[in-house]
């Protein structure tokens, strides 16, 4: 062994040991997040020379320096114009709703609304992001089996099926962004101590849905609703449960007034959670405004 | 809080310039410098005041519950989701159900939607007895030697791929608990 070495090993001896204490990153790789100046780094800070990378001021997507660019270059159907003020109604498949149901979130002894399906916390709406309720999909249709009288914001004729199939009612309504955001925390609304809103009448391109028999609009004429629902059971071939004869028929046959956002609370109504009473207007011009 | 004040003392002090008549308008910097309302005494609008027990029964309809509600014991649940077994002693390791009563495996993916990994959590007892269980259950159903983390302080498996399902479907057949295509939350 050469002299140096010697040294070497014989000054690690008498060194601490290599711990966690005394032991630093590789040079270089721990990279500075400061753009250094003069001899740290100065200079053009490693941006290169000249252009768009030194100057920051990258070009937008798809512009070509100048030139007539790409996606401009023909002319376009315009699919998706006005789609940022479209009403977006979010998904909530079947399965979801049955696992809802079978873990005990969602009571179907009672009408299952958008209060309720809020309330389980496991549903978000953004009324100001242009969403407008529930939109029930298709998903889980097959394996769904629950008594339920629900109401939603949009479904399509396969949901529906598969709810009365079960022996179940379903209503799609609307509700105006004023609505929506009681509904969203309740608790938070009632103690705001403002009175209950009157829900609003749908928006014209959306009151033929709503007044629509065949997707059980709550403006559809009931008569009609259940000639559909006879007409919608003989399609999908499968027998149509007697609501009649049911022994939840009050709960079934339980509907919310159009101008009504809670089940039994009239609008113009002032909730106080505190003392736990209702006011209720007196006025005859409240009450006339109110009214449905 | 004290601009309003302020600016009517110095209207005081100018009776020649500022009729007393005259009140100065008051544009507070912000929401929170402005005075609170005052007072605007007895309300004469008529209302009356309820303490019906029907009406409030459909106000507590539409309160949310507290704490997730335990779930009800029933003979099928048509959505495939299982409760928790009742017989868990005697068993090697245990996996807690979260607080929405579902399994707590997550498939996590990262690096722009490339990498994907599998995540089993609240694992408690013999941790290593499990992840070689279901090593030996997932190898066959890939090519890769299965890669995977067990961290036991934590009390959770890392799986690299996407074997959430694979996962539930084995913990069923332990008897945890859960079928494959349910929805979880």
């Amino acid at each position: 062994m050469s002299k140096s070495s010697d040294k070497a090993l014989n000054i690690l001896r008498a060194l601490p040991r290599v711990c966690l204490a005394n032991i630093r990153d590789n040079p270089g790789s721990k990279q500075r997040c400061r753009r250094g100046r003069g001899q740290h780094g100065g200079d053009k800070h490693g941006d290169g020379n000249k252009g768009s990378g030194q100057r920051q001021n990258f070009m937008r997507l798809g512009y070509e320096t100048g030139n007539n660019p790409f996606y401009l270059r023909f002319p376009q159907e315009k699919y998706y114009k006005g789609h940022h003020l479209r009403r977006q109604y979010p998904p909530l498949s079947m399965l979801t709703l049955q696992t809802l149901i079978d873990t005990n979130r969602i009571d179907t002894s009672k009408p299952i609304d958008l209060v309720s399906i809020l309330n389980t916390g496991l549903y978000k709406l953004y009324p100001d992001q242009h969403q407008f309720g529930v939109h029930l999909t298709d998903e889980g249709a097959d394996i769904f089996n629950a008594k339920i009288n629900l109401e939603v914001q949009w479904a399509n004729e396969l949901v529906i099926a598969a709810i009365e199939r079960a022996g179940g009612v379903i209503t799609t309504s609307y509700y105006d962004p004023h609505s929506l955001q009681a509904m969203i925390n309740t608790v938070k609304f009632f103690q705001k101590g403002v009175p209950i809103p009157r829900r609003m009448m749908p928006p014209p391109d959306a009151i033929e849905y709503y007044s629509d028999p065949s997707n059980r609009g709550y403006l559809a004429d009931p008569d009609k609703i259940s000639e559909e629902r006879l007409a919608l059971a003989q399609k999908y071939g499968y027998n149509l449960p007697k609501i009649e004869e049911d022994n939840n028929y009050d709960m079934l046959m339980e509907r919310k007034d159009p101008r009504q956002i809670f089940y039994g609370l009239h609008p113009g109504w002032v909730v106080n959670l505190k003392d736990k009473v209702i006011l209720k207007p007196k006025e005859e011009e409240l009450l006339q405004y109110y009214a449905s | 809080m004290f601009i309003i004040p302020k600016l009517r003392t110095l209207s005081n002090r100018l009776p020649a310039l500022i009729p007393s008549s005259v009140s100065i308008q008051s544009r507070n910097s912000s929401f929170k410098s402005s005075l609170f309302l005052e007072d605007v005494g007895k309300i004469n609008t008529p209302y009356e005041v309820t303490k019906d027990p029907i009406d409030w029964s459909y106000v507590e309809r539409v309160l949310p519950l507290k704490t997730v509600p335990p779930p009800i014991k029933k003979d099928s649940y048509p959505s495939g989701w299982k409760p928790q077994s009742d017989e868990l002693a005697d068993r090697p390791y245990f996996i807690k159900r979260t607080k929405n009563h579902m399994l707590p495996c997550y498939l996590h993916i990262t690096q722009r939607g490339i990498k994907r990994t599998t995540l089993l959590k609240n694992i408690e007892g013999n941790i290593w007895l499990l992840e070689k269980e279901l090593k030996e259950f997932l190898q066959p159903q890939v090519f890769q030697i299965l890669r995977s983390q067990v961290n036991e302080f934590v009390g959770y498996i890392r799986i690299n791929g996407d074997h959430v399902n694979a996962v539930k479907y084995f913990l069923e057949q332990k008897g945890n608990y859960i079928t494959k295509n349910v929805s979880c939350y």
